[in-house]
């Protein structure tokens, strides 16, 4: 489903945010990604968002390099990534509903089915009750579950997430975290990104592991439930 | 996933309909949207329109006073002729006998007679006249002949002026055509004036609406930003810019128009009692349809062109190499 090979990317000031990785993550496959903070876990995100394009190497999707995608098509492979921010990037003067609509209307579906996913996404979340709220009116977890209806909204193969557990409390995290590890079960594609170890080794996926722009480990998924 | 076979024309048609509606919803999406915004800041936007407005009215304005103005000079148009005065005691056989002779003449196209009476009767018609007209205990006027010449140059009138005027019982000819062709030239150098002065507020009407979309554009990163992360199109991102300008343009359109006919209608009461004491039947009359559709789709047009500008130097920062 997604592969990197030998990947670096270097911001214009000279950061070497990435330095050759390579690594596979298979279809319906999950995966953790973990390191200190600048080891490099946003950078991967970001260009695997499409936000950012690798200096160096290959990313793979489908099959297909997004290194060398035309520009006019980033916005179609986009609709095939749900990404979620720590900071979830909803829009304040727009109700619930309108936010995890957004990509649906961007896509042109009709009201009718827009009105059904959008619906069935939010009660995935738990939050069908606050659809017609703006999302200052709810709690940091709700905010960053209506950023996970919306990621999810349009069905899309691969879901990404940075730090989506950054503000929240112990408990909500790991409630957020096994939301991740659900859709996983669905059939999609899921890397986090997260420097939460504790709660990273007590799922059990997999874990790939940077340090200053390397990959520097890459940890099997073991049985969800055994030692930790 | 839509699939298509070759095999199946309905089938096949099937994904140009959808698609066509996607588009069509699409754009819906981004007129409401578009207008929502402008409508979610209504103390600025209707600053921007009255701005527009402004600018857009004052070349209307001058334009409509000098279509008003040709409308005057239609009036003397009658003007185009020459007026012959024959000498004191002429008589009607020998007025009668130099028409006809004037008549012949390559240059004259007509030629009619104003005996001294006819010429009494239509002073005693004008203004103020009738009673000056009244005091008179005889007629003092004299023949006239009224040549009406066939399209001649300047000098060419000039040497028609100069026969007539070395014809035995005339007094005077009277030319109020040069002042007429004096007039229209100085109209026209009015309407490239007016012309210029549209130019260059179509110019200012673009740089407001580009500067208004700019500050939009900048106020509004954020949304661009998560537009383009859930995968909205450059177009898509761009359209509900480009629909702003072109409300911009049109509302602004809208009420120029509105103030060009308020500033008529104020000027008409003035402009009345001014013709009657002229005892002239000029009214001042509101721009012609041709000239508000003008002025509206001009004005949207400019409000897109500005929106144009602003969102392609603008907007390109935004979406993510």
């Amino acid at each position: 489903m997604i592969r990197f090979e030998h990947v670096a990317k270097r911001y214009a000031g000279g950061n070497q945010a990435l330095a050759d990785v390579s690594f596979e993550l298979g279809s319906a496959e999950m995966a953790f990604l973990t390191g200190h903070s600048g080891a490099g876990k946003s950078t991967l995100l970001r260009l695997l968002a499409l936000l950012e394009r690798p200096s160096r190497g290959q990313i793979l999707m489908d099959s297909r390099n997004l290194a060398k995608m035309p520009r006019r098509h980033l916005p179609y492979m986009r609709r095939r990534i749900g990404m979620i921010f720590q900071d979830h990037r909803l829009l304040t003067d727009r109700r619930v509903f309108d936010n995890v609509a957004l990509p649906l209307m961007i896509a042109g579906m009709p009201y009718g089915e827009i009105r059904r996913r959008v619906r069935a996404a939010l009660d995935k979340v738990g939050l069908l009750s606050r659809e017609r709220a703006y999302p200052p009116m709810l709690s940091g977890g709700e905010q960053q579950r209506v950023g996970i209806a919306r990621a999810i909204v349009n069905k899309p193969p691969v879901l990404l997430a940075d730090e989506p557990t950054g503000n929240l409390d112990p408990t909500l995290s790991e409630e957020l975290m096994r939301l991740f590890v659900q859709f996983n079960e669905l059939g999609v594609s899921v890397l986090v990104a997260s420097h939460d170890l504790a709660l990273v080794r007590q799922l059990g996926q997999r874990v790939l592991v940077l340090s200053d722009g390397h990959l520097v480990d890459d940890i099997p998924a073991r049985r969800p439930g055994h030692g930790s | 996933m839509v699939r298509s076979s070759p095999t199946n024309a309905p089938r096949r048609r099937q994904p140009v309909r959808q698609a066509l509606r996607a588009w069509s919803r699409r754009h819906a999406y981004s007129l409401l949207s578009s207008l929502g915004s402008l409508l979610r800041q209504p103390l600025a936007s209707a600053m921007t329109i009255i701005v527009l407005a402004i600018a857009l009215s004052l070349p209307v304005l001058l334009h409509s006073s000098l279509k008003n103005f040709q409308q005057i000079g239609q009036d003397w148009q009658r003007l185009d002729t020459l007026t012959v005065f024959l000498a004191d005691g002429t008589g009607q056989d020998e007025a009668e006998e130099l028409a006809a002779r004037i008549a012949g003449w390559e240059a004259v196209e007509t030629v009619s007679e104003v005996t001294p009476d006819q010429a009494l009767e239509e002073l005693r018609e004008e203004a103020g006249f009738a009673e000056a007209v009244e005091a008179l205990s005889e007629n003092p006027l004299p023949w006239v002949l009224e040549v009406t010449p066939g399209g001649l140059s300047e000098a060419q009138l000039n040497q028609l002026v100069r026969r007539m005027e070395g014809l035995d019982p005339v007094e005077m000819v009277l030319v109020d055509l040069r002042w007429l062709n004096r007039l229209e030239n100085m109209l026209e150098v009015l309407d490239t004036v007016i012309w210029l002065l549209a130019g260059l507020f179509a110019l200012a009407i673009v740089f407001v609406v580009g500067n208004t979309i700019r500050l939009d554009i900048n106020n509004r990163k954020e949304e661009i930003e998560v537009m383009a992360l859930v995968g909205a199109t450059d177009s898509f991102i761009r359209r509900p810019f480009l629909y702003a300008g072109l409300w911009f343009g049109l509302a602004g359109g809208l009420l120029a128009w509105l103030m060009v006919l308020g500033s008529l209608a104020f000027l008409r009461a003035p402009v009345a009692r001014l013709a009657a004491s002229y005892d002239s039947p000029f009214r001042l009359l509101p721009p012609d349809t041709t000239a508000v559709a003008v002025l509206i789709a001009g004005a949207s047009l400019l409000g897109l062109a500005g929106a144009w500008v602003a969102v392609t130097r603008h907007l390109r920062h935004f979406s993510p190499a």
